[in-house]
């Protein structure tokens, strides 16, 4: 269930399929799901702009369901239903772009985005690769290569450790 | 793999020379994997200065790099010219970090081993096939003419890539990372360049000739990768990504680390796999630099994938991540 529901968020169904994965949508712990995926999904995209067409067929198939609308979340400290279904591109764009920042993180935001999504985090650990692993994967890199500098420039970028 | 010497000698002869005939028939169509190999031995064989912007997102980093090929052997010096002044020495086969602020120097050695002119045809196949490479329009670039290149994705597993080329030497200038709505996701261009002058020795040399005593000095890598079968697989590899390497590697002080590369011609994805030694640990995705990162837990085991590709080729891997 959880998968079609992936799929449905990668635009990746059409018709009976999608109409089907929608069905589902009306049980609790799927719109649960729902929120989680919508949440990682924004933040995988980095960009707020939705799928072409999909904000609007969606709407549409919402006002034909209106009990998908009315969710009760099962954890109280969940972002709201209401923050992810009624994202316009600015909100999303803003609250992808929070997730992805390297250079100043939120961490009540992180934090927030990842319970929602049930991926554990640890508090106080680093969220940046480690330079051991970013130096064995540009030895292959062809880009690195023309770029010259590129690679020096990522790791300078970094931490030390 | 022959001497770095005997190469850089013959590059030195010939890149110059092909740069100018190349430059002479620009209107002609090219074969991408000769224009990238022309463009890689012109960051090898040029001595240059100059100062580079680096932005990736909303960040951006000023540099002062300062390269020098003296008779085939290559010394170059990158240096952090905001925020803390870190500084990235390469010579005699070796990378050389050194943060002051942290008071660390890593050291490792430093290898292409999947370099240009020996891209595999496979690789070379996957080039075509997934990207179309046109000449863009001419500009000019830290003061100097350029010609731009772009490597246009055929479809949404990997980003655009453009690149301004010195029109007399072929050297890199700017290079740009864009997604299918020409976001930028990573850029660096010089700003001012000097170029084919006389280098110092000492322009290369780091500013701690000696490490202090109170730094800690970090050797790291090391040993060739083995390069045999891990046990691990990707289940569903992104269309145009195909295996070049696999083996295992010592990394950040776990001594058997899965590595498989995965390549398109033009980026590489890493997966490493490793035992999960030390809970609790982030899992997830972030973004650093021009790179993606998915990190997540298969059984024992602590799955990183990473590379220059967007999240959703980074999560595919990650997500088909399994024991052979």
């Amino acid at each position: 269930m959880n998968e079609r529901i992936s799929r449905l968020m990668d635009g990746e169904l059409e018709g009976p399929e999608a109409e089907a994965a929608l069905r589902e949508l009306a049980r609790p712990d799927a719109v649960s799901a729902w929120v989680s995926y919508h949440i990682i999904r924004d933040a995988l995209r980095q960009s707020g702009e939705p799928i072409p067409g999909f904000a609007r067929r969606f709407a549409e198939r919402l006002a034909a369901e209106p009990t998908v609308l009315a969710p009760r979340p099962r954890e109280p400290h969940r972002l709201p239903f209401v923050w992810a279904m009624a994202a316009t591109a600015a909100a999303v764009l803003v609250v992808g772009w929070v997730a992805l920042s390297t250079l100043d993180p939120q961490p009540t935001f992180i934090a927030k985005a990842r319970e929602a999504a049930t991926i554990r985090t640890a508090q106080g650990t680093s969220e940046s690769v480690s330079p051991d692993f970013l130096l064995a994967h540009q030895e292959y890199s062809p880009t690195a290569q023309i770029q010259g500098v590129g690679p020096g420039l990522r790791v300078v970028s970094g931490r030390g450790d | 793999m022959r001497p770095a010497t005997r190469i850089g000698r013959r590059l030195v002869r010939v890149s110059a020379f092909l740069w100018a005939a190349f430059a002479a028939t620009a209107a002609l169509a090219e074969a991408p994997v000769d224009w990238l190999s022309r463009v890689a031995a012109a960051a090898r064989v040029q001595n240059y200065s100059g100062t580079i912007v680096y932005q990736h997102g909303t960040h951006a980093e000023t540099s002062r790099i300062v390269h020098l090929n003296d008779r085939g052997e290559e010394f170059e010096k990158l240096l952090s010219l905001e925020g803390p002044a870190r500084e990235v020495i390469r010579s005699q086969g070796e990378v050389r970090c050194y943060y002051p602020d942290a008071k660390v120097v890593r050291i490792e050695p430093r290898t292409f081993r999947n370099a240009f002119p020996s891209l595999s045809p496979q690789q070379q196949k996957t080039l075509a096939e997934f990207y179309e490479f046109r000449m863009a329009e001419t500009g000019r670039v830290a003061g100097r003419d350029v010609q731009a290149f772009v490597f246009e994705p055929k479809d949404g597993m990997r980003y655009g890539h453009k690149f301004w080329a010195d029109a007399q030497t072929g050297l890199l200038l700017k290079a740009r990372t864009f997604d299918e709505r020409n976001v930028i996701i990573e850029q660096f261009t010089f700003t001012e360049v000097s170029l084919g002058g006389r280098i110092d020795r000492d322009m290369v040399k780091p500013t701690w000739s000696v490490t202090p005593d109170d730094w800690r000095t970090r050797r790291f890598g090391g040993a060739e990768a083995e390069v045999k079968e891990t046990g691990w697989t990707v289940g569903r590899v992104p269309a145009g990504f195909v295996k070049i390497v696999e083996g295992f590697r010592q990394l950040r002080g776990v001594p058997d680390v899965a590595h498989l590369v995965y390549s398109d011609g033009l980026v590489t994805v890493s997966v490493f796999v490793e035992p999960i030694v030390r809970a609790p640990h982030p899992i997830g995705y972030f973004a650093q630099g021009g790179i993606n990162v998915y990190v997540r837990q298969v059984d024992d085991y602590l799955v990183t994938v990473l590379g220059e590709a967007p999240a959703v080729t980074i999560r595919q891997f990650a997500n088909s991540v399994a024991r052979r």
